[in-house]
Parts: structure tokens; C-alpha cells; sequence
């Protein structure tokens, strides 16, 4: 079979299962006994493996396989967690990754057999069977082997009843069942095992249903129907059949089916449903339920742990949260895009938005037309609010990005010999989905420079009486028409006086430059290329290869990152990313005969300040404002041009701000508000400093973008 | 075709082309000043006329502005300032050339006029030697023969060429 159409969807879906292991694993290790979490492991591994295999990668199949044993024996209680064992589990995943990577350059999965690896996890199962499981134990794995069976009923065909007697039927089912017993039916209990390497599987089974449909009425199906479709069972599901035919025919007209492996079939005698079935009064999930109580009360007893409470599952962890209340999973229809459809998508919104902003100009000249003018405003709000769902839909959680930092902070504290917690909040903080794409290598690098460099030693913190894990954070928010990132830590902060030493013995600056420089100035010289303070270069972070990286991909995005930071008591990097990036609100305005764009966003209050109340302050202009010293820009210098002002006796003054940032940038006139299509100015222009891009006015004009953020 | 219509002479004939068996290739005749240049044709998308460039601060002084084209923003640059030449003086004749090739990004070029299109076959084209050792920059590829005309023809890398000053 040609597999290679489905590369792209094996890769996406790879990273997302080999993400979500990450993050149970690490719920795993915080809660041996987390029966959900094991299940949830399980299926992801065993997901992998059918994935694998089925794109032939037989080695990544190979070790996910080896994985899925362990996996499967700590489910059945038969293994338990061990610190090792995870350690193991981790490299595991490091080694599918490296696959995945592979695969994803050269299509190919590379020669790597990770021998030692399969080797240790055989060593694990070799190794079970240690002491026998407490009673409370016992029971518990009682409710995870229920729903286990209820997953993959035919792994454990060799037991003595059929398969269909050990899933758990609803009274109405049951009473439905007994009922055309007695009218004298024929039921039926099929059990449909589909091929492993069968890529559509619920299309499978819809075909079976059909197929049996034909020959009689399906009363009930494992698991249901929507789940059916959803693809919702490992490789096998079962129906229950009311038929007058023969059993082989319906058997056979199931197998007729393509890519089945098996149709198990027998005569379901509904006495055999004993008394268990009348205890469970809700659906088939219920058995799940009770485990899922049992577990919730099992995490609300033990202390908190913050880091893997918060962090919520990525994807398909996120509906199990919810069906620990709800029972049944709340499926969510996504549909794959290829993000360059989308791209498409939006420049059609942008031409359309360039076209109404035309409209809108030429219908300026034609007054006393109250019906165009309605149909204009029509417009305007329909391509606002086609703009925004189109923004929408490009926005994805910054979650998948952030999901992999607690894995790795776990790493790191053995590699340094910490002790670090990572606190994340806000993962829901939505972004665009290139920046998305982007921001996990700045952030990640953030975050190592601070379990590196940031946290200090168990004796060193103990001496400052702070307590002995490190503690990380990492906060996400929307502020304004920004999305802010931070990574905080209460470690060292940074030797403000260190890295001017450093910097002078560099010949970065000049003592005499070093004399005269703010803390803040020092601090930013750690953006510079090739700049570390580290004594020495460790693995981790301290190579000089970094910050500068870091301000160059986060400016890249048209964003920016600053520190702030107290010597002794830690440091706070932001980064602030721009919301949107292809669309804006903004200001219009004329500075020497040309047309310039400023952000709305950025934007705090427009004046008119009278020139007599333009003071002087160190020969730098600044106007005093309801109690606020606030510096000028004069546009028209920045920008090179003659400034030609309406009223000579009073200027207009922008006032903009920056996070904490302001100043009043002096126009010749105001234009009015304009939602613009940002439009990059092309790499044959070089960066200029304080232009973020450029747009087309709606004749056709184009208009510079300033940007605020580089002009303070 | 509307860049056609709005180049100033004669096309050559369709039927001259098929009959010409050696490899051929087209050039667009266009003046600076006084002196006659060509420009490939491949490598041509479109010619427009003058129209409002806006201008963006501090980029060198070749680098007229920007244009709208069809909705994308495209930087024009001057090729009298590029050349060494006297700053252009916008008359109804000039044109603005969008340049296209590959892995380039789409950028106009300023020419006081576009008079016709040249068919040459490559045996009357001269290929220049680039002299790697002055420090003179190479404008052109080459010199054609037309008509017992010279036309010489414009490297086109030049303007994605940056100057050092």
C-alpha cells in the first residue's frame, strides 16, 4: 500500500500521541496508581504502534510494541510503577521522537534499533509478579480490568465466556433483549475484530454495521454507535444482533467486509446476564465511572502538585477530563486544515477587506445616498467579523507548545542535581498558529537559562533561607491586542555587575561606557550575540548561543522581550507577541504629506498640546500630562521628512505605550481609525527599525505601518 | 497582453519566430537617458506606468519606495541611481518594469521608456567576461546585435545587488 499520502497525518498525529505520553507519563509518575492515566497511556502507545506499523516503520513499531507490554502489565496490576521504570518510559519517548524526526526529514525512520532500550523494558517485564497487590489494590484493578476488556475484548478471548457476557448491559438494554427473546427471536452476539493495519477503522465498522443491518436489527453495539464512528475501540467491537436469519449468515455478511480479521459469533442467551448488570443502572460506562470517582478522590487526598494538576492533558486528554462527570466523552468534530489553505483563506479576507476599504472611500465623495451608505456600514461589520472567525480559526492554544516544558524540567533536574517546579498557567492563551509553531524554542531556552543560570544551588538557597526546590514559572496572558509570555524564577537574578565585567573584559563596552550605563542597558547587553556569563559552559545553557537568538526569533514575530530582574531574589522575562498578525485596528495619520498606520493597540490617548506647554527637560522635549512627564517623538524626524502642520500654534500629539513605556509621538493630522492589512515591505528592503510593514489604503495608496514598539 | 499594448513600436511578427531555428531570445528594448538597454523578457512580468510610489525612510537612496501591484506591496528601484546615473525625472514615458524570476522576490524597476521588443538569436549575442578583479559593478550580461544596432543587455543581478554605500 502506498502510504506515503498519509505522512503528513502520521506525523501530526505522532507528535500529538508522543506529547500526550509525555505529559501522562509524568501525571503517571505523580500518581503510580492512576488507573485513567494508564489507560489513557496504553491507548496512545497502542495507537503509535498501529500507526507504525502501518506506515511500516518497523522499527519504531518494534519498541512502541515493547512499550505496550509494559504498559499493559502495570494496567493489569501485574507491574508497578517504579521511578526507573519511568525513567526508561522517558527514553523511550525520546527515542520515538528521534524516529518521528527522521522520519520527517527523509521519510525514513533510520537504523537506530534501540536495542539497550527494548532490552530494559523486557527487563521490566521480566521482573514482575513481585509482591501480591493489596486488597484495596485489587480492587481497583478489578474496575480498570473491566474497562480494559471493554476496550479490547478480544485479547482476552482464551477466557471462558464469550466476550459479550463481560461488558456490562443497561437495564433498557437488557429488558429490550429479554423481550424479543420471548417473541421468540434469534439473538445474536457478534464479535468483530478489524485488521491492525486497517487505517480507516470506523469506516470499517460502518460498513459492517450495514452489512449486518441488512440481515437483522442491531440492538446494541460495544462500544456505541457514535463511538463507532468516532473510532472510538482498539481493534475490535461487538453487536448484538436480532435477527431471523442464521447465524452464519450474518456472520458471513460481516466478514465480507474488507480488512476484517475475525467475526466471532455465538447465540447470546440473555440469562447468562447476571445480577452485576442490574447494579448498573447508567450505561456501559459505568464500571469507568466508579474507578474514575475512586481516582478523584485519590487525588484530592494527597497534597497538591501543582505542576501536573494544572497542566491539562493535550487533546485527547482534555474530553477525559470531562467524562469523569459527564460519562460519556464529549467528542469534538475538528477538521485537519493544511495551514496553507488558511493562508489562502486569509489573504482572500485581506483583498476583501482592501476592496470594501475602496468602497468605503469612494462612497465618502457620494452624499445624501443613506441606503448605500447602510449597505457600506453592512459590509464593514460583515468583513470585521468574516476577519475575526478567519483569525479564530488560525488560533490554537499555546498548550501544544507548552506541554513538553514539564518533561523537560523534569530532566533537567537530574541533569543539574536540583531541585525545580515548573508552575505553568494560562496554556489556553490563544496565539496564531506560525507563532505557535515558533515560540517553543525562545520559551524553552528562556526556561533552561533559568534552571541553569536562575536557580542557585540547594546550599546557596538554603543560606538564603528560600526553600530548597527552585521554583520556575511560566505565565501566559492576553493583554490588550498582545499575548504576554513569562518565565519567572526566584533564583539568582542576575549580576547586573558581573556581566558589565564581563562585557568590559569582552571589549563589548568600554569601562568608561560601563560607568555611565543603567542596570537596565547592562541587562540588555545578554541580547548581544555571543554573550554568557555562564563560568562555565555546561550542557544545558552557557555556550553564548541564546538570548540573542531568542530576540531575534521573538522579533521575528514582531514581538519583543525584555527582563527585569533583582539581584538575589530572581528574574522575569517578557515576551509580548502581537495578537493578530495580519489584520489590524489602527490609527491613520499625516506626517509631512505622508500617510502612516499606528497599531490601535498601542495607542493610549490622542492630544492637542499648545506649543507654549512643550517644556524642555535635559534638551529633550516633554510635555507635562494630568500629572505624567511624558517624552515627544517628532514624527517627521524619525521619519525624514518636513513636517507640515495644520495649526503652527499646537501640535497633535500621539500618545503610545509599551508595557510600562510612554511617550507622545507629534503628528501634522489626524486621518481616523482604519482596520489595515498588514503587508510585509519584502526582504529587499532591509528592516527598517520602526517600520513594521506597510498596507494599501483604499485607493489603491500604500501606507508605511509605524511601529511603536521600536520607536521607544 | 496589456503589457504589450503599452509598449511604444512594433512587435515582432508571430510567423517571424517559428521560422527561426537556432536558440532565440527576446529582449525588451528600454532607455535610460540617452543610451538603449535590454532586458530578458523570462524574467519580465509586467510593465506598468508611473504610478504614486511611497516613499520608505532610511533605505538606500536607489530604493525609490513602494508600489501597490494588485494588492502586494513591491519595492521600486531606480536603475538611473543604480547605474551611477542623474536622478529620474517622471515623464508620461516612464515605466515601471515588475522583474520576476525565480527565487526573487517581485520588484519594479524605473526605466524612462520601453520602445520595443527584440527577437536575437544566441549567435548574435556577445557575452561580456565579468572582470572579477576591478571593482567596477557589472551592469550588463552581454551585447546583442540588432539591425546593425548594438543593444546592450542589463544583468538583471545587479539590482538585487547591494551597493556598499
Amino acid at each position: 500500500m502506498d502510504v506515503s499520502q498519509y505522512l503528513e497525518i502520521f506525523l501530526d498525529e505522532t507528535n500529538e500521541h508522543l506529547q500526550n505520553l509525555n505529559t501522562q507519563i509524568l501525571d503517571l509518575e505523580q500518581n503510580p496508581e492512576d488507573s485513567d492515566t494508564i489507560n489513557e497511556i496504553f491507548r496512545a502507545a497502542h495507537s503509535l504502534k498501529g500507526m507504525a506499523g502501518t506506515m511500516g516503520y518497523k522499527r519504531m513499531q518494534n519498541l512502541t510494541h515493547d512499550m505496550e507490554n509494559v504498559f499493559s502489565e502495570v494496567r493489569t496490576g501485574n507491574i508497578k510503577v517504579q521511578p526507573e521504570m519511568i525513567d526508561v518510559l522517558f527514553q523511550c519517548l525520546d527515542a520515538l521522537q528521534e524516529y518521528t524526526d527522521n522520519i520527517k526529514n527523509s521519510a525514513d525512520e533510520g537504523t537506530n534499533d534501540n536495542e539497550p532500550l527494548i532490552k530494559q523494558l523486557n527487563d521490566i517485564l521480566n521482573k514482575k509478579g513481585g509482591a501480591p497487590a493489596p486488597e484495596k489494590e485489587a480492587k481497583k484493578e478489578k474496575a480498570s480490568k473491566a474497562k480494559a476488556e471493554k476496550a479490547a475484548p478480544a485479547a482476552d478471548a482464551a477466557d471462558d465466556s464469550a466476550p459479550w457476557y463481560k461488558v456490562t448491559y443497561d437495564e433498557s438494554q437488557i429488558s429490550v433483549l429479554k423481550e424479543v427473546e420471548k417473541q421468540g427471536k434469534k439473538v445474536y452476539a457478534l464479535n468483530i475484530t478489524v485488521n491492525e493495519d486497517c487505517v480507516l477503522k470506523a469506516a470499517r465498522a460502518f460498513l459492517v454495521v450495514k452489512a449486518v443491518e441488512e440481515k437483522g436489527e442491531i440492538a446494541v453495539s460495544f462500544p456505541s454507535s457514535q463511538d463507532l464512528e468516532d473510532e472510538k475501540f482498539d481493534n475490535s467491537f461487538m453487536l448484538i444482533v436480532v435477527t431471523d436469519n442464521k447465524l452464519e449468515d450474518v456472520i458471513k455478511a460481516a466478514e465480507n467486509v474488507s480488512e476484517i480479521k475475525s467475526v466471532e459469533g455465538g447465540v447470546f442467551d440473555t440469562s447468562k446476564l447476571g445480577g452485576s448488570a442490574k447494579a448498573a443502572s447508567e450505561e456501559e460506562s459505568a464500571p469507568e465511572d466508579k474507578g474514575a470517582e475512586e481516582v478523584v478522590k485519590e487525588e484530592e487526598a494527597k497534597p497538591a502538585q501543582p505542576t501536573t494538576a494544572v497542566a491539562p492533558a493535550a487533546n485527547a486528554a482534555a474530553p477525559k477530563a470531562k467524562d469523569k462527570k459527564a460519562g460519556k466523552p464529549i467528542v469534538n468534530r475538528t477538521v485537519r486544515v493544511d495551514i496553507e489553505k488558511l493562508d489562502s483563506l486569509m489573504n482572500l479576507v485581506s483583498e476583501l477587506i482592501i476592496a470594501k476599504n475602496s468602497l468605503v472611500s469612494a462612497s465618502t465623495g457620494t452624499q445624501n445616498n443613506s441606503a448605500f451608505n447602510e449597505q457600506i456600514e453592512y459590509l464593514e461589520s460583515v468583513t470585521t467579523n468574516l476577519h475575526e472567525s478567519v483569525m479564530k480559526v488560525r488560533m490554537v492554544p499555546i498548550e501544544s507548545t507548552v506541554n513538553k516544558f514539564p518533561r523537560m524540567i523534569r530532566d533537567l533536574q537530574k541533569t543539574l542535581g536540583k531541585k525545580l517546579e515548573l508552575y505553568m498557567s494560562g496554556e489556553e492563551t490563544e496565539l496564531d498558529r506560525t507563532v505557535v509553531d515558533e515560540i517553543g524554542d525562545p520559551i524553552m531556552h528562556l526556561l533552561r537559562n533559568s534552571a541553569d543560570h536562575g536557580i542557585e544551588s540547594a546550599e546557596i538557597r538554603a543560606e538564603r533561607g528560600k526553600p530548597e526546590t527552585g521554583s520556575i514559572y511560566l505565565d501566559a496572558y492576553q493583554d490588550g491586542n498582545n499575548v504576554v509570555i513569562e518565565v519567572r524564577d526566584d533564583g539568582n537574578g542576575i549580576d547586573v555587575e558581573a556581566v558589565k565585567n564581563k562585557a568590559i573584559e569582552r571589549g563589548t563596552i568600554t569601562p568608561e561606557q560601563g560607568a555611565q550605563m543603567t542596570d537596565k542597558e547592562i541587562i540588555n547587553l545578554l541580547f548581544l550575540p555571543s554573550f554568557s556569563t555562564a563560568k562555565k559552559v555546561t550542557d544545558v545553557s552557557g555556550r553564548g548561543v541564546g538570548l540573542d537568538v531568542v530576540k531575534s526569533k521573538i522579533e521575528a514575530l514582531s514581538g519583543e522581550v525584555e527582563v527585569k530582574s533583582q539581584l538575589g531574589v530572581g528574574s522575569t522575562w517578557t515576551i509580548r507577541l502581537p495578537l493578530t498578525l495580519a489584520i489590524i485596528q489602527s490609527l491613520m495619520v499625516v506626517v509631512g504629506g505622508e500617510k502612516y498606520a499606528i497599531s490601535l493597540g498601542s495607542i493610549q490617548t490622542i492630544e492637542t498640546i499648545e506649543k507654549s506647554d512643550i517644556k524642555l527637560v535635559q534638551n529633550e522635549e516633554v510635555i507635562n500630562l494630568r500629572g505624567m512627564v511624558i517624552p515627544l517623538i517628532r514624527l517627521n524626524e524619525v521619519l525624514e521628512n518636513e513636517s507640515h502642520p495644520v495649526d503652527e500654534d499646537s501640535s497633535v500629539v500621539v500618545i503610545v505605550k509599551k508595557g510600562d513605556k510612554i511617550a507622545g509621538l507629534v503628528i501634522d493630522e489626524l486621518i481616523g481609525q482604519q482596520e489595515i492589512v498588514i503587508k510585509s515591505l519584502g526582504k529587499y528592503i532591509k528592516q527598517v527599525k520602526f517600520i513594521s510593514g506597510a498596507t494599501i489604503l483604499g485607493d489603491g495608496e500604500v501606507a508605511l505601518i509605524l511601529d511603536v514598539n521600536a520607536l521607544l | 497582453m496589456d503589457q504589450l499594448s503599452l509598449i511604444n513600436n512594433n512587435l515582432p511578427d508571430d510567423g517571424d519566430e517559428t521560422k527561426v531555428v537556432a536558440a532565440t531570445l527576446q529582449y525588451v528594448v528600454i532607455r535610460l537617458g540617452a543610451e538603449q538597454y535590454g532586458i530578458d523578457i523570462r524574467f519580465i512580468e509586467n510593465i506598468i506606468r508611473m504610478q504614486r510610489v511611497t516613499r520608505v525612510p532610511k533605505v538606500a537612496n536607489y530604493i525609490k519606495g513602494v508600489i501597490n501591484l494588485r494588492g502586494e506591496v513591491i519595492p521600486v528601484v531606480s536603475l538611473r541611481l543604480k547605474m551611477g546615473l542623474e536622478d529620474d525625472e517622471y515623464t508620461r514615458a516612464t515605466r515601471i518594469i515588475i522583474l520576476k524570476s525565480e527565487g526573487e522576490e517581485t520588484m519594479g524597476v524605473l526605466v524612462d521608456e520601453v520602445k520595443e521588443v527584440v527577437t536575437l538569436s544566441e549567435n548574435d549575442i556577445e557575452k561580456i567576461a565579468h572582470d572579477s578583479k576591478s571593482n567596477k559593478p557589472m551592469f550588463l550580461s552581454g551585447v546583442g546585435k540588432h539591425n546593425n544596432e548594438l543593444i546592450s543587455l542589463l544583468d538583471l543581478s545587479m539590482v538585487t545587488i547591494e551597493d556598499n554605500d
